[in-house]
């Protein structure tokens, strides 16, 4: 048989293997018909009761919800109910049936087509994406409309099921829930639609926005779903098969693992405690922080308060979100790093277009020429620190020069608090990233004169290898594990040793476990990495065995061919 | 009429949840709003919605931080409008 692939967004982490069910789109059957004048009533009637039976069944289903289920489900249920009882449904399509002398089914669908419509003007884009559960709604309804089976009690099957459909509602993946589907394939949705954030909470491997699923994909077909990468590989030869099953189990038995360690503390064989901090770019990263047991912010991302917006955030705003994220992590360090943005995230505070940004007027070269802004900024941050244990982080410094004005605008800010007789935290640590190899070099100088320094790997490969990330025909040369890099991360990492500054990562390399050991080895002891990646880091930390690695980092430092270090990160990470 | 419309009391709230107004916030302001026989209306730019209809309210998109202002005209305003101003200061037990 024919193998292909197909690619989609990954909602739902996790390999699943089965065979395909997929699932009709009774939306997309509707057809139009005229309805005699002295059938209208009983049309009308028809629809009363097609929204009579899917307001049964809601309840139903809602009722079959027992304990274990999360009031989430409960409540999607519940909105989907509100929608039926909504105008949109109960009275404007009988309107529609009255005036247009249409059946039932194609007076719905209009009136959906319309209701889109609005939605798809929505800028909103969690608001925007809701639009899918009154497409779900219509599509229950036209499904009893057109007479569709009820399938309530889908065959149970010994072998796991791949279900492809156009969407899930809710509802759909509550029943789903009692049969065991292995994965999720979908037409529609994003990685926020409810079925996304069902099937996270259900942890069975999704991928949606696979366009034509379900023309490329048949009944019975088998079918590899990766939901870490969104790919989904129909009709795998056995080779494939054989390698995804081994993934699979590998990532079973991976995933039970890591949950148990999740309240394990985090140290070294021989009792070093290692820092492990989360990475966030807004509030509503917070919840998933304090579920991974994260040590604190260990970054914050401020450009994303200025993104997709027409204005700036002013004080108050920016104070607000501070104080709120300082609140929720207690008393656990919160490190802001002030605005970041020029190169590849693009905010209303930039108007110059360069042709080379990410050596442009960005980070803390944009705030120093806009002082006033950047003063807005700092002094939010400051008055957030009497809320919690809050660190400034200074990005892209190249100078010693630009920490200097940096200093002197924080003690402005300052001195602004204190003639407003404004609380704040006088003794707050200032930082800076060390994303520049020219500050990588002379890091010992930025040491002295910072409280703590922040490695930004992704920018110090870049700039150390002259690689854009971003440009496919270079970045297979973009190497985290290059002599180079590594000897500049060493170089600061020593530096901070050698006047007691603390030294973090929190570019990718900070997350990546297949480098935990190595860093561990080159003395790193402060990890800052998405919220995801800890528990896979820490169980790297907890098989370590600092003074161990401590001899292996300084044999790889020596090297210079790239075919050897891989050999040697292999030795270090059995 | 005249004489309702007088007494009609109004105030401005920003909405404060992080994911804005969006299907459940806006179904709990419906069924609450629903409860009273006062008319209750939300205004938001240049759009005045029935605050009893959920998705007229899901459709005025109102997202984290955006301002509102509540109208309500009735003999049971008062209670309405307070009832309605906790739901919003609890951020309908949402996250901030």
């Amino acid at each position: 048989m024919h193998t292909f692939n197909v690619h989609g967004l990954a909602a739902s982490s996790g390999i699943a293997i089965g065979k395909v069910q997929v699932v009709s789109n009774a939306l997309l059957e509707v057809q139009h018909y005229k309805i005699k004048k002295a059938d209208l009533d009983n049309e009308k009637n028809r629809l009363s009761q097609a929204i009579a039976l899917v307001k049964k069944d809601l309840k139903n289903i809602k009722k079959d919800i027992n304990q274990k289920s999360s009031s989430d489900f409960s409540s999607f249920i519940d909105i989907h109910l509100m929608m039926l009882e909504d105008k949109n449904f109960s009275f404007y399509p009988q309107e529609i049936i009255k005036s247009e002398q249409c059946n039932a089914e194609w007076a719905i669908k209009t009136q959906l087509d319309l209701v889109i419509s609005k939605f798809d003007a929505i800028d909103d884009p969690y608001i925007k994406e809701r639009k899918l559960d009154v497409t779900q709604v219509a599509e229950r309804l036209i499904k009893i409309l057109l007479g569709h089976q009820h399938k309530k009690n889908a065959q149970k099957n010994p072998f796991s099921t791949i279900l492809v459909a156009h969407d899930i509602s809710p509802a759909d993946a509550l029943q789903f829930k009692n049969h065991n589907y292995a994965a999720f394939i979908t037409e529609h949705g994003g990685t926020n639609s409810h079925t996304a954030i069902l099937a996270r909470g259900l942890a069975i491997p999704s991928i949606v926005a696979v366009k034509n699923a379900r023309k490329l994909i048949k009944n019975n077909d088998l079918v590899v779903v990766d939901g870490d990468s969104g790919l989904a590989i129909i009709n795998p030869n056995d080779q494939i098969l054989k390698e995804y099953e081994y993934k699979k189990n590998l990532w079973e038995v991976e995933y039970k693992k890591l949950l148990k360690i999740k309240n394990v503390k985090s140290t070294t064989l021989n009792n070093h405690v290692i820092s492990l901090m989360a990475n966030i770019e807004d509030l509503g990263d917070i919840k998933s922080v304090l579920e991974s047991k994260a040590a604190g912010v260990g970054l914050f991302r401020t450009e994303f308060l200025f993104m997709n917006r027409d204005d700036l955030p002013g004080e108050e705003e920016q104070f607000e979100t501070y104080k709120s994220i300082a609140l929720s992590m207690k008393s656990k360090p919160v490190v802001i790093r002030t605005l970041d943005s020029g190169a590849d995230k693009a905010t209303a505070a930039d108007t110059i277009q360069t042709t080379n940004p990410a050596l442009g007027l960005r980070a803390i070269r944009l705030c120093l020429s806009h002082p006033h802004f950047f003063l807005i900024q700092l002094k939010a941050i400051l008055r957030a620190s009497a809320f919690g244990k809050i660190k400034i982080l200074i990005p892209m410094l190249s100078s010693l020069g630009e920490l200097k004005q940096v200093k002197m605008l924080i003690k402005r800010a300052k001195d602004n608090l204190l003639s407003d007789a404004i609380n704040f935290d006088k003794n707050i640590e200032v930082g800076g990233m060390i994303e520049i190899p020219a500050v990588a070099i002379n890091a010992e100088a930025f040491a002295r004169e910072l409280d703590f320094l922040s490695i930004g790997t992704n920018d110090l490969i870049q700039y150390t290898l002259a690689i854009d990330r971003t440009d496919d025909s270079v970045s297979h040369l973009y190497n985290a594990l290059h002599p180079a890099v590594l000897k500049l991360i060493s170089n600061t990492i020593n530096a901070g040793k050698k006047y007691g500054k603390e030294v973090a990562i929190c570019g990718e390399m900070a997350g990546d476990p297949k480098l935990t050991k190595l860093l561990i080895g080159m003395g790193l002891t402060n990890f800052s990495m998405h919220p995801a990646s800890i528990l896979a880091v820490k169980k790297q930390i907890l098989e370590s065995d600092s003074s161990k690695l401590k001899n292996h980092a300084i044999k790889l430092l020596r090297l210079s061919d790239a075919e050897k270090i891989e050999t040697l990160i292999q030795k270090i990470n059995q | 009429m005249l004489l309702t419309s007088t007494t009609m009391i109004k105030t401005k709230v920003t909405i404060s949840n992080k994911l804005g107004l969006h299907a459940r916030p806006s179904s709990k302001l419906a069924e609450v709003c629903s409860k009273f026989d006062a008319e209750i209306w939300i205004k938001k730019d240049r759009k005045k919605i029935n605050a009893k209809n959920m998705m007229d309210i899901l459709m005025l998109a109102s997202g984290y931080k955006s301002q509102i202002e509540i109208l309500i005209d009735g003999e049971d305003e008062q209670a309405a409008m307070k009832e309605i101003k906790v739901l919003f200061t609890n951020r309908f037990g949402e996250e901030s």
